[in-house]
């Protein structure tokens, strides 16, 4: 073809732009490294369907340093985020954990928010004695192997989906008095996790029990199929233990098939935010979910970081994501602080320590260096999030391993 | 028992109706171009943006979101159509893997970079359940289905009965001799990319009330179901799309049923493979196309 010959000296500049790009970038963690700053890692899916977590996660831990940073920064140093992406995938989020950590030389990484990946994120983190603190994943596994568990340089400021099984259950058999149960959560080890210690706590409730279990691919959109069995089963609510933006998906066709009213959601997703809310409003009535964080918490802190988060970020409203981010950055400048030190080491040796308060409520860490912190217990009434109580995720071990045999 | 079976199989339909519409454009393609469209789910979803764009920023309501999603789409098309689809006749294969995938990308993050890459709500539709006896629908899914009918009864007239048609039919048999007896190629392999790309976003804007949320990578599911539907379907065999993507969506319906809805997704692949092994050529007569 040679009706285009213009084309090949705009792809050569371009070139050229790339190279010259790629090498400045490679020139960048040198310089930096002996710089005032202090690089804070964060892996987190920036594409792909969970790419949403990933950015309001950023934004999160962004706020925090800014506010870090405008107090005078961490020891003198100023925060710098360094951003991986981990696209949900466990293998991506290995590969930017590994770049992060030979490249940037970060002693300190938060990630994931997918538990699939944190997982896969431990032994790393341990073999490079790099910090982990995760912010977001919320598979018991992960401090199940961590801290007495084998795992040292994993902590996690989160809570456990063992003791949210646990409440979810607890409200939705004593309070709602559902006793048949069906099973839609998603198919990662998130949503197995949940619904693996829901079935450890189920013989405690007589009566109670699991008609039906499917899990769900996180990009899928028909959920007719599954719905007209659950439908058509008998059950009184459904452990969802799922993705925040396939739950709309799924109260829409809740509410086409007639099951609004008849089947509640129990479990967690964003069930409380007002366009989850808004997408089929008659279904989403009598949901109840235990979450981390949400914007109508009444703390005073609280609410001052949704009007900060929405002011730096052109109104958006802030999701559980965004905040808990926010709150480990702030976590982990006390334990710097506290510690007087930016070595990874001292670090975590000052966070199994610390006695920190978060905008929720006071946070300590347990031996498995599992955060035993405040969790929100909410049901949806009339078209709103309800708090119906606080939740102290604090993990009885020992029992737990009782109520496994 | 027997209900709850009806009740799937009529959930197959609905489903398999959204791949049979999509992959009608990508099996037409297909015919006329010798290439197989990696971008035609991103037209899927590029309507589903195109009219959630009319609806949220023009305020319109559903009924002309969906005509503007589809003129907005086709604007797109035609512009891809000159500057990308019409090259690739005569050129090999790889070509066409290289130009459409690369193109699924450029749309898919054209669309994040504007938009951001987080889940849009899709509101609108007619979304308020009909009941039917024992189970329960939404007008949306009654209309879908009654539109693909009306789209692939409106193909087999096209293809059948008009000169576009008739020479569409001719250049997916031998391009070389449509070029010697003075049929332009060129534009008949716009006008069909078009025409698919139309049908694409129009299934898109039809299933953005029932998917409800709507993000940049959603074109790549589909795009993955829709070539087991033209395999099943034969390639090049719009008529044979129709009935292979019913017959996707009821089995996967079945699967989800029945099974367990972690199996769904398998079954398009398993569909696939079995196709490719057994009958390549589609579940229909080799001659059948068009």
């Amino acid at each position: 073809m040679t009706t285009h010959p213009t084309t090949t000296s705009p792809i050569r500049a371009a070139c050229a732009a790339i190279l010259s790009l790629g090498a400045l970038a490679a020139a960048v963690p040198a310089s930096a490294q002996s710089g005032d700053t202090f690089k804070l890692g964060i892996i987190a899916p920036m594409s792909g369907p969970n790419a949403r977590y990933g950015a309001f996660a950023n934004k999160g831990a962004a706020l925090a340093a800014a506010e870090i940073n405008a107090a005078g920064g961490l020891l003198g140093k100023k925060v710098q985020l360094v951003s991986g992406d981990s696209q949900c995938v466990p293998a991506e989020g290995v590969a930017a954990t590994q770049r992060m950590i030979s490249l940037e030389k970060t002693p300190i990484i938060i990630g994931d928010v997918c538990s699939s990946v944190t997982l896969a994120m431990q032994p790393l983190v341990e073999e490079s004695k790099v910090l982990l603190v995760n912010a977001a994943s919320s598979n018991p596994d992960i401090t199940y192997k961590a801290g007495v568990g084998g795992f040292k340089w994993t902590f996690r400021n989160y809570p456990t989906d063992e003791v949210r099984a646990a409440t979810v259950l607890e409200y939705a058999s004593k309070t709602k008095g559902f006793k048949k149960f069906a099973v839609l959560s998603v198919d990662s080890d998130y949503g197995r996790g949940a619904i693996k210690f829901t079935k450890r706590y189920l013989p405690k409730y007589e009566g109670a029990e699991i008609l039906s279990e499917d899990y769900y691919k996180d990009s899928e959109t028909d959920f007719r199929s599954v719905l007209s069995k659950i439908r058509r089963s008998g059950a009184q609510a459904i452990f969802l233990y799922g993705q925040a933006d396939t739950t709309p998906i799924i109260a829409r066709q809740m509410l086409e098939l007639g099951l609004a009213g008849k089947v509640a959601l129990v479990g967690n997703g964003e069930f409380n935010t007002k366009e989850t809310i808004a997408a089929a409003p008659k279904v989403m009535n009598g949901a109840v979910e235990a979450a981390a964080w949400l914007p109508e918490v009444p703390a005073p802190r609280s609410l001052k970081f949704v009007e900060d988060y929405k002011k730096a970020n052109g109104g958006e409203m802030p999701n559980n994501h965004a905040y808990t981010h926010y709150d480990t950055v702030q976590l982990i400048a006390q334990a710097v602080k506290s510690a007087n030190s930016l070595k990874g080491e001292d670090v975590r040796n000052a966070l199994a320590r610390i006695k920190y308060e978060s905008p929720m409520g006071t946070v300590v860490f347990d031996d498995h260096n599992q955060a035993v912190m405040p969790m929100v217990l909410l049901e949806i009434t009339d078209g709103k999030p309800e708090i119906k109580g606080m939740i102290a995720t604090k993990v009885d071990y020992s029992a737990a391993a009782a109520a496994a045999k | 028992m027997g209900s709850f079976l009806l009740e799937q199989i009529v959930n197959g339909i609905i489903t398999g109706s959204v791949y049979a519409l999509v992959a009608a454009g990508m099996t037409m393609i297909f015919g006329v171009l010798r290439a197989i469209n990696f971008a035609h789910g991103e037209y899927y979803m590029l309507g589903t943006f195109a009219a959630w764009w009319v609806m949220t920023k023009l305020s319109a309501d559903y009924s002309l979101a969906i005509v503007g999603g589809v003129l907005i789409v086709s604007l797109i098309a035609v512009l891809i159509g000159r500057t990308v689809m019409q090259r690739l006749i005569g050129q090999p294969f790889q070509a066409g893997v290289l130009a459409t995938l690369g193109l699924s990308l450029i749309l898919q993050n054209i669309v994040i970079l504007a938009f951001g890459g987080g889940y849009k709500v899709f509101n609108g539709g007619w979304i308020e359940p009909i009941e039917l006896g024992d189970f329960g629908m939404s007008q949306q899914r009654v209309i879908l289905v009654v539109v693909t009918l009306a789209v692939f009864a409106g193909l087999e007239w096209m293809v059948r009965s008009t000169r576009l048609g008739r020479s569409i039919r001719a250049v997916s048999q031998n391009i070389e001799c449509c070029q010697v007896n003075g049929i332009d190629v060129e534009q008949v392999v716009r006008k069909t990319f078009l025409i698919g790309v139309a049908i694409a976003a129009l299934s898109g804007i039809l299933t953005g009330p029932i998917n409800v949320s709507i993000y940049g990578g959603m074109g790549e599911s589909i795009t993955l179901k829709t070539f087991a539907v033209i395999v099943m379907g034969g390639m090049g065999n719009v008529r044979g799309t129709l009935i292979a993507g019913c017959l996707l969506g009821v089995i996967e319906s079945l699967v989800a049923g029945f099974i367990g809805l972690q199996y769904r997704d398998s079954v398009g692949f398993v569909v696939l493979l079995l196709m490719l092994m057994l009958r390549p050529h589609g579940l229909f007569s080799s001659k059948a196309r068009f």
